[in-house]
């Protein structure tokens, strides 16, 4: 059974300067930069999209305020079924945005 | 009230402790924390947060809020501050009392949002026209950064001129333990302001003197202003120079990096000690002669192709040979990397 995710990132590709601090201090390592261009011409961070424990250590280390939003994802309200975990939403994302 | 914080929050903490109460400027990275914290908590202090439409404009309405007698202070970083010098000028040319704040970031031009110390010039030296000088204090903490802006803002009412905080992108953006205490500001009576009320109503705030007379004698009142501040107000730290045969010289993040590398050496059995200068102006000369006077080689180590080293030579009047270590577009040298550079140095000396 894949462990529950604790925190989801959304990242404002606009905003993003392309410095690489937040995909350096991750500890889980699930943030990286895309190949691809933001409107600034830097290639913006991107959530690999699995891993995420919600810590918020990119957001803090972020230098350009609101291009990071942590969520942590509250935990499940009742316990899960056996075998549908990996495709059920942990609960609602009643943000604790940092 | 001890907390953890970053060195651009910590600057606003400080300011609105010193009794600043008015924040004009633009965002820019790594200085735009500032901007967002200033935003935050100036309102809850019955304060007033103003983003302008420019660089330009920020420093022209603090210029209107410094003649008007208030606590006022911007932040930006080195493109922002290259907009800005002319307002600069105009404020020490007009003596009013104000706080910027410059997060270095690597330049020229757009260059990156990694910290550099390449403002030293223009900041020190004064990047605008005129004959004029900037105080410039140099954090290297986040703690300092909350300290010295509380003394940036004691310093501009008590010289009527302009005070830098020139802090690198590196302390704007690092989180540190900080320790607030409470006080109540002490705002100094300012009789020379136009506060729109009867009294001042005969004041004048303006930097314009076209008899030639009349503007050699408002300069020589500025120089009077700037030379007791050069005797007065020259801050500094030193770090194991009493037995020093070395000594690294810096100021900023890069003087913590230096502070490791004296240990480093001296666990080597290398007699090395640190001098770093608080203030970069006035720089203190006096209290660097001293704490060279037995050393037999000084390296300068600076994010920038070397600018303080200039005033590191200048105060030494080549008493004892300095030489220069200097990283740039935003890389920070490593303990190692400055104790192989000092190592070197040393090696050559025998």
């Amino acid at each position: 059974m894949a462990v529950p995710a604790r925190g989801n990132i959304l990242i404002d590709t606009e905003e993003c300067k392309g410095c690489g601090l937040c995909v350096e201090s991750c500890p889980p390592e699930c943030l990286e930069l895309l190949p691809e261009l933001n409107a600034y011409g830097v290639h913006p961070a991107h959530y690999t999209g699995a891993g995420c424990t919600g810590c918020g250590i990119c957001f803090y280390c972020c230098p350009e305020p609101g291009a990071i939003t942590v969520y942590r994802l509250a935990p499940p309200t009742k316990p899960l079924v056996h075998g549908d975990a990996e495709d059920k939403v942990q609960g609602e994302s009643h943000a604790a945005a940092l | 009230m001890r907390q953890l914080c970053k060195g651009n929050v910590a600057i606003v903490k400080g300011a609105i402790l010193a009794g600043c109460r008015s924040y004009f400027g633009y965002p820019i990275t790594p200085a735009s924390e500032i901007a967002e914290t200033a935003a935050l908590l100036l309102p809850q202090v019955d304060g007033t947060f103003l983003q302008a439409e420019s660089e330009v404009a920020a420093i022209n309405m603090v210029y209107g809020a410094a003649a008007a007698g208030a606590r006022v202070m911007t932040a930006s970083s080195g493109p922002g501050l290259s907009l800005m010098q002319e307002g600069i000028s105009y404020c020490a040319g007009s003596e009013l009392p104000c706080v910027i704040v410059d997060i270095v970031r690597g330049g020229p031009g757009l260059g990156n949002i990694a910290p550099e110390q390449s403002d030293y010039f223009a900041m020190v030296k004064g990047g605008g026209h005129g004959c004029y000088r900037n105080f410039v204090l140099a954090p290297a903490s986040v703690q300092e950064m909350a300290d010295l802006t509380i003394l940036a803002f004691d310093l501009a009412d008590e010289y009527r001129n302009p005070v830098i905080i020139l802090a690198d992108g590196f302390i704007g953006q690092m989180m540190e333990p900080l320790d607030l205490t409470f006080r109540e500001a002490k705002l100094p009576d300012k009789p020379w302001a136009v506060m729109g009320t009867a009294g001042t109503r005969k004041n004048l705030i303006s930097s314009i003197f076209l008899e030639p007379d009349d503007l050699e004698n408002h300069i020589r009142k500025l120089e009077a202003k700037y030379i007791r501040a050069s005797r007065l107000e020259a801050r500094h730290e030193t770090f194991e120079t009493a037995d020093a045969e070395v000594l690294l010289v810096g100021y900023g993040i890069t003087a913590r990096v230096l502070r490791s590398a004296v240990e480093m050496a001296r666990r080597e059995g290398l007699k090395a000690g640190l001098f770093r200068p608080i203030t970069l102006w006035p720089f203190p000369k006096e209290a660097l002669r001293a704490a060279a006077s037995k050393v037999s080689k000084i390296l300068v180590v600076e994010l920038s192709n070397g600018q303080m080293v200039e005033d590191v030579r200048l105060s030494l009047d080549g008493k004892v040979p300095v030489e220069f270590y200097g990283r740039t577009g935003g890389n920070v040298p490593s303990v190692e990397e400055v104790h192989s550079q000092l190592m070197q140095r040393v090696m050559q000396m025998v």
